[in-house]
């Protein structure tokens, strides 16, 4: 056998806590046989400031080469321990703390038995420590930048919280205009605020504020590839052409009269047609124009059209010679904040959806119910008359085992903040609710049902199964909504509009950024938290952070604090000037024993594992890696070492705990 | 259970005053706090399980388990995160996946699957930890010791 190390240990007898039950001098003769035993000491408060000094002096003057402490739980005062060593002079690591105190003493009624199992405890620590290495944390440069993915309420608040900080933000933005869902709504739950208003001083802080400096907006935009991991990624960014230049355009809006073409408006869902050349909206920010390449004639038939260029009286304003950029990022963090949308309608054919006149989606309805929107505000059918009878299916594909089994929560606010928009565009018109379930909790949105259900011109109407409802026209374009019943016949009542309210799916840019970035996703496609309730704005990975409704529905309220949380985390994560520093009780993988099987890569949670195709084996990532062992255990050829849990110090500790 | 009859024979083997030695593998974050929520309470509960921390229930190589019996446990016993609240997301699942394995093994050795249990134990769950300690130890001693000779 080598020459073993010497051992101190310090036993703990935490006042008569621990000494009552267990007798130190009888400990100190079965423990000083092992090989390794340089001394044996006891405190009375081995964890106060006299304690830990003494220990620390004990530990100069006599220069043990590992440590045993025997006292309280790991979890309260290993920290404590190490910290004295560091003091001391050896590395915080050569130290093995058991636990003599909740698990031997305050639950062992014999007081020799417990005298036998904490020398047995002792033991297998000195077995383990003797095969104790030195290990560091590890301090790695980081970059302070983040990049925020998606500009709708959570991903601005984030940029906006980050930017305000001093920190660089890059936020990139699908779409060609800021704001995401709530930008589409005319007013908005609880206190009936217009929803471009509601973001206005978010985005004119954005765009025009005194920190719009360190935000750089990117629209038009999608992240194409990440690389790297927390503190150090690199992202790269595809722009595509928005042909009208932010730098000089005026916004003037002379180019859009000339635009020969009319094509289905999308922000309107199709309900009315807009130039190929337009504002996404009325109102929208940024405030420019921009060239739709999926209507412009010279994009769709080629045509050397040019009428909005010859327009434009700013020199270049309109370049329609603009290609695709591709940028590259270097940032710490992401902020991962894609959004949700609304499930496919057309999914429950039995509403109409798609296939019948004046039956809508709720959002469509926003649109007609919007001063911005294809009727400019006017809430009319089709046919241009107002709606006197409003049917309001609430639960669509929600609460539904065939389509989606949760509730959204929010549809419910919505469908009854409708009845104050419809009462006041068309007075006197009936509202009539069709629900499953009915979700209005907060100290301002029950109010909204109550407010609802006190007219007299509304009505409610609870189903069982949406397949229960059937939506059929007649002749006329009168819309009925039948209603089969369990006992007795049928039901059907007559409506001139129908508005569907369907649940919140994650939207399919959530999707492709979990691809993305490798974040999990739960069993509905949302993007999953390291812990839903602690550490909701995490994702699994660390440095990339989740906010809004690409977890799972939430309404703006909440979408804005997850913004806000996940941008504290950036803040206090990412310091500039300051290292981060890398835990050393991480898995290390010996390459030259690894199969290349892969195994561990696919165990591993945090995604801490890739394959390094130079060296033919899997490689562990320091940074990621959070020490569970998992892989350790997992690996068929022994090839990767728990760092501080090795095999070898675990079979040294079983060897000797039952002795 | 074949090994079952065999088992049986042996209690008879048994002594009044036998104490089993049981190793209890346990991870930090949610049964090992567990633990310390039993110490807390000063719960009282047979010393017979000698305690070997991990960090996560996913570190635990079957071959942790053999060794300890080999180096004379009469039982070994494995607690972790309830499923679902693992402190590394899923790795509990993996402890699971394993146990099943692992039980399949120990029969062929001749070792009852009862010697090696799987549980779950949160930070909260003191009673239930000193409960589980109790009843592994009876387990154990209704068993008698492990017939190494067989194994």
């Amino acid at each position: 056998m080598e020459t073993p190390v010497r051992t101190g240990i310090y036993f703990c007898n935490c006042g008569t806590n621990i000494s009552e039950k267990i007798d130190c001098a009888e400990v100190r003769r079965l423990v000083e046989n092992m090989p390794g035993f340089a001394y044996f000491k006891s405190q009375d408060f081995l964890c106060s400031e006299t304690g830990a000094t003494a220990m620390e002096t004990d530990i100069r003057e006599n220069r043990p080469d590992r440590v045993v402490v025997a006292a309280c739980s790991v979890r309260d005062h290993e920290e404590t321990f190490r910290a004295v060593l560091g003091r001391a002079g050896l590395n915080p690591y050569l130290m093995q703390m058991v636990n003599i105190r909740e698990h031997i003493a305050w639950v062992t009624e014999d007081k020799r038995r417990a005298t036998g199992k904490a020398a047995g405890y002792i033991r297998a620590a000195m077995a383990r420590v003797a095969l104790h290495e030195p290990l560091e944390k590890e301090m790695i440069d980081i970059c302070p930048d983040v990049l925020v993915i998606g500009a709708g309420p959570a991903g601005l608040k984030a940029a906006l919280t980050l930017a305000e900080a001093g920190r660089k933000v890059c936020l990139v933005e699908k779409g060609p205009v800021l704001g995401g869902m709530p930008v589409k709504y005319e007013e908005v739950f609880p206190r009936m605020e217009c929803g471009p208003c509601l973001l206005e001083p978010v985005l004119g802080e954005a765009l025009h504020g005194p920190q719009a400096g360190n935000l750089e907006i990117l629209t038009l935009a999608e992240v194409t590839e990440v690389i790297g991991f927390y503190g150090n990624f690199t992202a790269t960014i595809r722009q595509e052409p928005r042909y009208i230049s932010p730098e000089l355009c005026i916004a003037c809006a002379e180019c859009i009269a000339p635009c020969p073409v009319a094509a289905e408006n999308p922000f309107n869902f199709g309900l009315n047609r807009k130039k190929a050349v337009d504002f996404p909206f009325l109102g929208a920010l940024p405030n420019l124009p921009f060239i739709d390449p999926h209507s412009c004639l010279r994009t769709t038939r080629n045509e050397e059209c040019h009428l909005c260029r010859d327009a434009c009286p700013v020199e270049g304003a309109v370049n329609l010679g603009d290609a695709p950029k591709v940028v590259s990022r270097q940032v710490g963090a992401i902020v991962a904040a894609t959004g949700a949308e609304a499930y496919d309608c057309a999914k429950l054919p039995n509403l109409g959806y798609g296939r019948l006149k004046d039956v809508y989606t709720s959002l469509e309805f926003e649109r007609i119910l919007a001063a911005s929107g294809p009727t400019a505000g006017a809430l009319v059918k089709a046919d241009g008359q107002p709606p006197r009878r409003i049917a309001i299916i609430h639960c669509v594909g929600s609460l539904d085992p065939n389509h989606v089994p949760y509730c959204s929560g929010v549809c419910c606010e919505n469908a009854f903040k409708f009845n104050s928009l419809i009462a006041h565009k068309v007075p006197g018109a009936e509202v009539t609710h069709f629900f499953k379930e009915i979700a209005v909790a907060g100290k301002e949105e029950s109010a909204l049902l109550e407010k609802a259900r006190s007219r007299n011109s509304t009505r409610m109407i609870r189903f069982d199964d949406i397949s229960q409802l059937t939506v059929s026209a007649d002749g006329d374009g009168v819309l009925a909504v039948t209603r089969e019943r369990v006992n007795g016949k049928p039901k059907q009542a007559e409506f001139d509009m129908i508005v569907l309210c369907p649940a919140l799916v994650p939207s399919k840019g959530t999707g492709a950024v979990a691809q993305l970035l490798e974040l999990d996703t739960d069993e509905h496609g949302f993007l999953e938290e390291l812990h839903g309730r602690m550490d909701s704005a995490r994702s699994k990975v660390r440095g990339i952070y989740l906010a809004g409704t690409c977890q799972g529905p939430m309404d703006i309220q909440k979408a804005v604090n997850q913004g806000l949380a996940a941008s504290g985390y950036v803040l206090s994560g990412l310091v500039p000037g300051r290292q981060l520093a890398i835990e050393p009780v991480t898995a290390a993988v010996d390459a030259r024993r690894c199969s290349g099987c892969r195994t561990c890569i696919s165990v591993c949670p945090y995604k801490a594992i890739t394959f390094d195709t130079a060296a033919d084996a899997a490689a562990v990532n320091r940074v990621l890696c959070l020490g569970c062992g998992t892989c350790v255990a997992a690996c068929p050829n022994a090839a990767i070492k728990g760092n501080h849990f090795t095999n070898e110090e675990i079979y040294a500790e079983i060897e000797q705990v039952l002795s | 259970m074949s090994t079952q009859t065999a088992a049986l024979d042996r209690v008879e083997g048994a002594g009044a005053g036998f104490e089993p030695r049981i190793v209890g593998f346990l991870c930090n974050w949610c049964s090992y706090a567990g633990a310390d929520k039993a110490g807390t309470s000063q719960l009282k509960y047979p010393p017979n399980v000698s305690v070997v921390r991990v960090m996560c229930t996913g570190r635990i190589d079957p071959q942790f388990v053999l060794k300890a019996f080999e180096q004379g446990a009469d039982g070994v016993i494995i607690l972790g995160c309830h499923p679902g609240d693992c402190h590394y997301k899923e790795q509990n699942y993996r402890a699971i996946q394993r146990h099943r394995i692992l039980l399949r093994l120990l029969c062929q050795l001749g070792i009852e699957v009862e010697r090696c249990r799987l549980d779950f134990v949160s930070a909260a769950e003191g009673e239930a930890f000193a409960r589980i300690m109790a009843e592994m130890t009876e387990a154990i001693k209704k068993l008698g010791p492990l017939n190494r000779a067989a194994g």
